[in-house]
Parts: C-alpha cells; sequence; structure tokens
C-alpha cells in the first residue's frame, strides 16, 4: 500500500494569506500534527514575491506595483523575486528525516523538480532541471523554485508559469543585465517561457495542478488525498499574516 | 562612505552589497548582504554581517573572517561561497 500524503488546493489568495499558510503548514508538520502535504494554489491580485536576502527598492519598482495593483511579500525561502500572475504556485512540506528527501539540500531540489518534470510530461511538455533551483523548456525558465529547512522540516515553494507577459513583468521587476550575464542570453526577457508558448495554446489552472499530482504521486511512489487546513493550521496562518507577511517592518526589512 | 556592488557569482546567484567604511583604514562599519542567494539557516546573514562589522577591506582578512564564521555556525551557502562574497564585498572598496 502506498504512504498517503496530503494534498490541499487552496484556491487564490493574497500574497500574505498565501505566504502564511505556508509557513503555517511548515510549523504544524514539523509537529508531526500533519502528514507531508503538498499544496497548489494562485495569486489574487497578481503579486511578487521577494527572496528572503533580496532588498525591496533593489529589486521592485514600488510606484508600478501601486499602479498595477500588484502586492508584494518577501518570502520565508532565499532566491529572486518573482511575479505570480498568470501560473500555478505548489508547496511541498515534509519532515527533513523522511526517506524521500535527500539530506543534501541541492539533491532535494533536483528530486522535488523531477516531480515537476513528470507532472509537465502528463501534459506533453519536456523540461529540465537546471540546478540550482530552475527549470527550463527549450531553454527558458518556466519554473522557479525556492527550499527552506527549519525545525528539522522542509519547505520548498515554486511556481509553473501558465501563461506569461515579459513586459509587465520587467515592468516591475528590476532586474540587472548581470543576472544573465554568464547564459547567452542577450535580453532578461527572452529567459522565461509559459506552459501557454510551448503547448501552444491555453492550459487550465486545474489541468496542471492534476498533471502534477500525478508527477508528485509517480516521483515519490505515494497517493495524494485531498485534505483540508487543519484549524491549527488557518490560526496560525491568520497569526502570521497579520503579524509577519502583511507587516512593513517583515517586507521592507533588507 | 557608502558604496554598492552588484556580482554574479560565476555558475551562482546575483549578489548585490553595500557597505558603509572608513575611508581613512578600510574598516567595515556597516554590511547589507542582499541577493537571490540561498542560505541556511537564513538568519545567518544578518549574523554574518554583524560579525562583519570592524572587520578591514582586506582580501585575506575578510576571506578568512567569512569562512570562520561559515564554520563556526554551520551555515550552508547555495548560490554563493565565502570567496564569492569576500569578492563582491571588496568591489565595494573604492
Amino acid at each position: 500500500m502506498k504512504e498517503e500524503w496530503r494534498l490541499l488546493q487552496t484556491g487564490f489568495d493574497t500574497a500574505f494569506s498565501n505566504m502564511a499558510i505556508d509557513r503555517a503548514i511548515l510549523v504544524e508538520n514539523s509537529k508531526g500534527k500533519v502528514p507531508p502535504t503538498v499544496r497548489f494554489y494562485g495569486w489574487i491580485p497578481p503579486a511578487i514575491s521577494l527572496g528572503y536576502f533580496q532588498s525591496v527598492a533593489e529589486e521592485i519598482d514600488i510606484n508600478a506595483c501601486k499602479h498595477l495593483g500588484v502586492d508584494y511579500v518577501r518570502r520565508i525561502t532565499g532566491g529572486g523575486a518573482v511575479f505570480h500572475d498568470k501560473e500555478l504556485t505548489y508547496s511541498i512540506v515534509i519532515s527533513e528525516t523522511h526517506p524521500a528527501i535527500p539530506k543534501n539540500i541541492l539533491q532535494s531540489y533536483g528530486r522535488i523538480c523531477n516531480a515537476l518534470l513528470q507532472g509537465l510530461k502528463q501534459l506533453g511538455i519536456q523540461g529540465t532541471y537546471a540546478p540550482i533551483n530552475d527549470i527550463l523548456v527549450d531553454g527558458k525558465k518556466i519554473s522557479g523554485n525556492a527550499q527552506t529547512r527549519k525545525a528539522n522540516t522542509v519547505l520548498q515553494h515554486g511556481t509553473i508559469l501558465l501563461d506569461v507577459d515579459v513586459d509587465t513583468m520587467f515592468s516591475l521587476l528590476k532586474v540587472p543585465n548581470e543576472k544573465i550575464k554568464d547564459k547567452l542570453i542577450r535580453d532578461v526577457k527572452q529567459r522565461v517561457t509559459s506552459i501557454e508558448h510551448i503547448a501552444g495554446k491555453r492550459i487550465s489552472f486545474e489541468e496542471v495542478a492534476e498533471a502534477l499530482t500525478v508527477g508528485f504521486e509517480k516521483e515519490f511512489h505515494i497517493e495524494l488525498v485531498q485534505g483540508i487546513l487543519t484549524n491549527e493550521e488557518k490560526t496560525l496562518a491568520l497569526q502570521f499574516e497579520k503579524e509577519c507577511f502583511s507587516t512593513t517592518q517583515w517586507n521592507h526589512r533588507r | 562612505m557608502r558604496s554598492q556592488s552588484v556580482y554574479k557569482v560565476p555558475q551562482g546567484k546575483l549578489l548585490k552589497i553595500s557597505v558603509e567604511y572608513n575611508k581613512k583604514n578600510n574598516v567595515i562599519k556597516n554590511i547589507w548582504i542582499t541577493g537571490d542567494f540561498f542560505a541556511y539557516p537564513e538568519e545567518a546573514i544578518e549574523l554574518m554581517e554583524t560579525k562583519l562589522r570592524n572587520t578591514v577591506l582586506n582580501e585575506g582578512q575578510l576571506l578568512e573572517k567569512i569562512r570562520s564564521i561559515i564554520t563556526e555556525y554551520h551555515i550552508q551557502f547555495i548560490g554563493v561561497d565565502a570567496e564569492g562574497l569576500t569578492k563582491g564585498i571588496l568591489m565595494c572598496k573604492l
């Protein structure tokens, strides 16, 4: 019998709530209160998430965000700034001691990204894992991922671009050309692609979530069972949203 | 004196470092290490910034200090290393 993990489909939420929910799941999983969990979610309104170490002023055009109604939030994970608009975000929370998760952080990125690759394969899309934390299709980025480990628990979240408006994305993000200096690409805008672009047709959020569910099940030889957030997770998430992710103190700390 | 650097670590991440230092003796007063790298635990970066205060902007001394902080506090960097941090910091020296 296959091991059962929890599947959460929490729908579309604000940046602050989304980040708070991931952290709440991490806390509850670290206490052994909830099983390994895979979550799919989206962002309303569109938002930018910043890596833990990034400077708001260096990475984001705050005026452009205000003008376009785009929120921004600092993650508890490192990595780069991401514009969350037409995309699916996943998170996985699992104990560091679970045999499915390599102790080595880089190897664990690879393992979790393999689940995403298996998911993309369900959609007829052949991707490759590009260490440290990207998935590429035809040499362009379709997914970025970021992992933290706290209280012996792994949280990795990342995005799959369903569609992309590069002009809006790069009007909000300040990406210097140093970023791609060694990638032989002339313009940062040429660095991203999307499922719609690759498939040549629109594939819905739900279809991608279904494909990724299969991807996680295949990669980890588990069964994902639809579940809901526990009351403790909901309470914690509200607390994290209020006391951390929605505050200037947190979001502007660097 | 405060100055900044942007340094893409080869095969790694983008470092954006800002250093406030004494121009007379090149001693760091304050330092802000930002970028899209990864560090475990994440909070170690604030510790690194605090510990690098009063260090001279000199390659050997910086590298030794950064390496000793990494070892002492069991910090694991991904996308940047002690050499990359040292280079990014020294690029701030005008």
